[in-house]
């Protein structure tokens, strides 16, 4: 079509230049509506993705098990893929939850299952919120008197269903899942509850859900191999240091010597921390400070120097100060556990403290003190784990803070530990390598060689939970068959009471079952 | 008693002045898109003599009609206009009022092409469109200055031939020969152009063909801008100084003009001419006219129409006010002018005091004073001031409305305050430009040309 013909002047010299202005103002234009939008898509998402913060739990106890100690930032998974996780991986969570893993599950006050487990907790971190572990995780664990009993949730007593082994590996094997990718991820987050609009969508999609891989990949580059090498800890047990090494300090696994690559222990009770300032804490005893293994004990929970929160942490150290264990179930035949009582106090109260009633006394001319290992006998894997190399890069941390690390120390062998709470510590010995207390007072060569770990069905004839014995490498409808020929895992050792005649050894054990 | 400087006559060459007070140069578009006037123009300027200004200084008209500032003004760039200019002398002339002629070329600051003008750009010193509006310009060749001016020769002889009393150069305020004489315009690289002798040699060859064509007696006078001020827009350059204009005046002088008539800027409407008030919401009705005239009209039409866009224009404008009064407001040019020459020189600049205007002309800061907006408003200010009063009654604002209307509606004061509100009493003295009504005839039965 011809152009039609211009009138004036001034609309000639328009239209000869017209594809010119056009262009110009077309990207004056589009720089314009460029930087309106990102001037109002700046300010939401600067209010959105700039928002931080926790939910405040009311009571103690409440905070112990759902508060922030800060492990989410660094080490937390989107709430929402938390949430999503057994629709997306149903070949996993076969009882649709994280119970799968031996997570605890509680009803609220209007009587809810709870969104999150025990020891879980909530953190909002650039406005997406994010949960992951706290102290509670590995804390709480449960009793029951019969197998078909009420199920009695005890904060303080060491975990003994949380499989944190396998839950890791889980964790790190969905990396690289394909369900993991945001076109399968975000609608399952949606579907699980998530209302994420436009923005939020990007925002997964280009920068949470990538983060969130990268993540979980650095992690698994840098445990892998360490998961690989460890026999499968079970429910209960923990390596507590060598984890820390690859991912605190970022040492690889191959600067590793041979005997420090297996550290798995049983989590440990947490009651009565008030009387044990100053005592060696951990298993071997490196520590003498409340403050400083609290705070080292976060860092294994994920927790790092950027993220720690010490306001939660002291919280919970506050709490666990005079934390009481619930008093023993049993009630053994007084007599016996008057006999029982004198030999105790003859042989063991030194370095262990001894029951009184319902209180326990923190007393004794070796409690809280290292025992060698040489005199001890135990497996001494835990103990060679902690290394004076990791000592001294635990040295630096948090340097120039009133939190900077200063008691630890290279131990050689176990702390003898108050034993309060005895009832709710089974399995026994460091690595809780040994069922039942019954079993501790038995030499080495008769303690079970494999049994059954993760029941919580008391056993008040033995004192512990039932375990009964397994075959290694069978399947188990419940509980994990624990291998005590495998690398860590020796019952050795302790060989206190295990000279002890059948009637002293049960009168003994009459006494530690009021513990 | 003395008698009152200001009603004492003044000459201009032959021509005698019967007082101090000339209408300055305004206009509405009153006339023919030919540029024939029309008895709406008569009845225009009759309102002026009929108030007592010793002479009307015509609208602006042009030499040519590519040389119009908009289409609608009377120009004298054909002989057959001559009756009808001698028709308006002539009523001037009954009230006892003198008539001098505004040859003008607008030069690059056409506001308003109108249909002969629309298809070129406009002749100029210059290359370089206007700032403002982005008037689109064309420097002129030789040739085209030699033609323009004896269109200016013409013009004078014309008006001459009309029984004008006298024709006035306007030199000033941004039209065709300030494009010549303004160093921040003139940007020629011939012998119009570069010095201020050689950027004057286009008024000066003007002078010289009206004083071969129409005598060294017929009065002539010139209006300049004594002070560019061409920075309005900030980065332009600022032109002329004072002492530029006083070495105009001098060469004018020289060559032989009668009379001077100073003024301020190169550009009209400027800042400081005429002084006073913007009123934005005025102009956001009218310069809608002038869309299609420049290509930088859209912007301004948004920065007037747009409150939000308003304080970068406000800041543009009034930023060269600052401290300056609207009454005499560049009469301290004059002062330096008239102290240079020995012929009369005329102050333009807000003048309505009677006591202001008879104190610098009796100081000898000018010798008459021109007038426009304080006019309008009261068309019989000099008997008021005769009769004793120092103000008007019913003063002049100086709020610019008048000239923010002119591209569009009829000339006239459009501040209903100064009708007590009344918006139709208003527009009654609007409308009274048209009054009386043209005599109309019967065209002759043979066309004067052959259509299409």
């Amino acid at each position: 079509m011809a152009r039609e013909a211009t009138v004036t002047e001034v609309q000639r010299v328009e239209h000869g230049r017209g594809w010119i202005r056009l262009l110009v103002g077309i990207v004056l234009l589009v720089i314009l509506l460029v930087g309106l939008v990102s001037i109002v898509l700046g300010g939401i998402a600067y209010f959105r993705f700039t928002r931080h913060g926790t939910p405040y739990q009311a009571s103690e106890v409440d905070h112990f098990k759902y508060g922030s100690i800060g492990s989410e930032p660094a080490s937390g998974l989107p709430y929402w893929v938390w949430q999503a996780m057994p629709s997306l991986f149903p070949e996993k969570f076969k009882g649709g939850d994280f119970s799968v893993f031996g997570f605890l599950y509680e009803t609220d006050q209007q009587g809810r299952r709870r969104d999150l487990p025990i020891g879980v907790s909530r953190r909002t971190v650039n406005g997406v919120e994010l949960a992951w572990l706290n102290c509670a995780v590995c804390h709480t664990g449960t009793v029951r008197e019969t197998a078909g009993g009420p199920i009695r949730v005890i904060t303080g007593m060491p975990s003994n269903n949380l499989d944190l082994h396998a839950f890791i590996s889980f964790i790190l094997g969905i990396a690289d899942d394909p369900r993991l990718d945001a076109d399968t991820l975000i609608p399952a987050v949606q579907k699980a509850g998530a209302r994420l609009d436009w923005l939020d969508r990007l925002a997964w999609r280009y920068i949470v859900i990538p983060q969130v891989r990268q993540g979980l990949l650095e992690r698994r580059v840098r445990l892998d191999p360490l998961m690989a090498l460890q026999p499968p800890w079970g429910p209960g047990r923990v390596d507590t240091f060598n984890p820390y090494k690859l991912l605190q300090f970022y040492m690889p696994f191959s600067s590793l010597t041979e005997q420090e690559r297996i550290g798995t222990a049983d989590f440990p009770s947490i009651f009565n921390q008030r009387p044990r300032e100053g005592m060696h804490l951990h298993w071997d005893g490196n520590n003498t400070s409340l403050a400083e293994r609290n705070l080292s004990a976060a860092l294994g929970a994920g927790v790092t120097v950027q993220s720690v929160d010490h306001a939660g942490i002291e919280r919970v150290a506050n709490w666990l100060l005079d934390l009481r264990p619930p008093p023993s179930p049993y009630h053994p035949d007084a007599t016996k556990v008057n006999a029982g009582r004198q030999l105790y106090v003859a042989q063991c109260a030194g370095c262990h403290g001894y029951q009184e009633g319902e209180g326990y006394v923190f007393q004794g001319a070796h409690i809280g003190q290292v025992e060698r290992n040489t005199t001890l006998g135990a497996d001494p894997w835990r103990l060679n784990s902690y290394t004076e190399r990791l000592r001294d890069l635990q040295l630096t941390l948090f340097k120039g803070t009133p939190y900077q690390f200063k008691h630890f120390e290279k131990t050689d062998g176990y702390a003898n530990l108050p034993l309060d709470g005895l009832w709710l510590r089974a399995p026994y010995l460091h690595n809780g390598s040994v069922p039942t207390l019954a079993d501790v007072l038995l030499p080495p060569a008769q303690r079970p060689k494999a049994f059954v770990r993760g029941l919580d069905i008391l056993d008040p004839a033995k004192g512990g939970f039932q375990a009964p014995s397994c075959e290694p490498g069978r399947a188990l409808e419940k509980g994990f068959c624990f291998d005590a020929s495998q690398m860590g895992n020796d019952h050795s050792g302790h060989l206190y009471g295990t000279e002890l005649g059948e009637e002293e050894r049960s009168a003994l054990l009459a006494y530690l079952l009021t513990f | 008693m003395a008698a009152d400087i200001i009603f004492t006559p003044l000459s201009i060459g032959d021509l005698t002045v019967k007082n101090r007070i000339f209408r300055s140069s305004i206009s509405g578009r009153f006339d023919n898109e030919d540029g024939s006037l029309t008895q709406t123009r008569i009845n225009w300027e009759c309102k002026f003599a009929r108030g007592g200004v010793g002479a009307i200084i015509s609208s602006f008209v042009p030499v040519l009609l590519e040389g119009r500032i908009a289409a609608g003004y009377a120009t004298i760039h054909r002989d057959d206009f001559i009756p009808l200019w001698q028709k308006l002398g002539d009523a001037v002339h009954s009230f006892g009022c003198k008539f001098i002629l505004q040859l003008s070329h607008s030069g690059r600051q056409m506001d308003i092409p109108g249909v002969a003008n629309q298809r070129r750009r406009t002749r100029s010193s210059t290359s370089r469109k206007e700032t403002l509006h982005g008037f689109l310009t064309q420097a002129m060749t030789k040739a085209e200055i030699d033609q323009t001016v004896q269109a200016f020769a013409g013009g004078a002889w014309r008006a001459r031939e009309a029984g004008l009393d006298g024709v006035e150069l306007h030199g000033a305020n941004g039209y065709l020969i300030n494009q010549f004489l303004s160093s921040g315009i003139n940007d020629r690289r011939d012998e119009y152009g570069g010095d201020l002798r050689n950027r004057a040699r286009f008024l000066l060859e003007i002078i010289k063909a009206i004083q071969d064509r129409c005598g060294k007696d017929f009065p002539l006078q010139v209006k300049f801008s004594a002070v560019d001020h061409n920075n309005v827009i900030p980065w332009e350059k600022k032109g002329n100084s004072l002492e530029d204009g006083i070495q105009l005046a001098k060469w004018s002088e020289e060559a032989g003009v009668h009379a001077l008539h100073i003024s301020t800027g190169s550009l009209f409407p400027h800042p400081l001419n005429p002084p006073g008030d913007f009123d934005f919401n005025t102009i956001a009705t009218t310069y809608d006219v002038m869309l299609a005239s420049g290509v930088s009209t859209f912007r301004n039409y948004l920065a007037f129409r747009y409150p939000a866009l308003r304080p970068i224009f406000r800041w543009v404008w009034f930023r060269m006010k600052k401290g300056l009064p609207v009454e005499g407001v560049s009469i301290e040019h004059a002062r330096a002018i008239k102290a240079s020459v020995s012929i009369p020189v005329i102050s333009t600049g807000g003048y309505q005091t009677a006591s202001f205007v008879r104190d610098i002309i009796s100081k000898g800061s000018c010798d008459g004073v021109s007038i426009a907006r304080a006019l309008i408003a009261n068309n019989d200010l000099p008997e008021q001031w005769q009769a004793g009063r120092d103000l008007p009654l019913v003063p002049c604002t100086h709020c610019n409305k008048c000239l923010l209307n002119a591209p569009k509606n009829p000339l006239g004061c459009y501040e209903p305050d100064r009708f007590g509100g009344d918006y139709d009493a208003m527009i009654d003295q609007v409308f009274s430009v048209y009054w009386p009504h043209a005599e109309l005839v019967t065209p002759p039965h043979q066309p004067a040309m052959a259509s299409g």
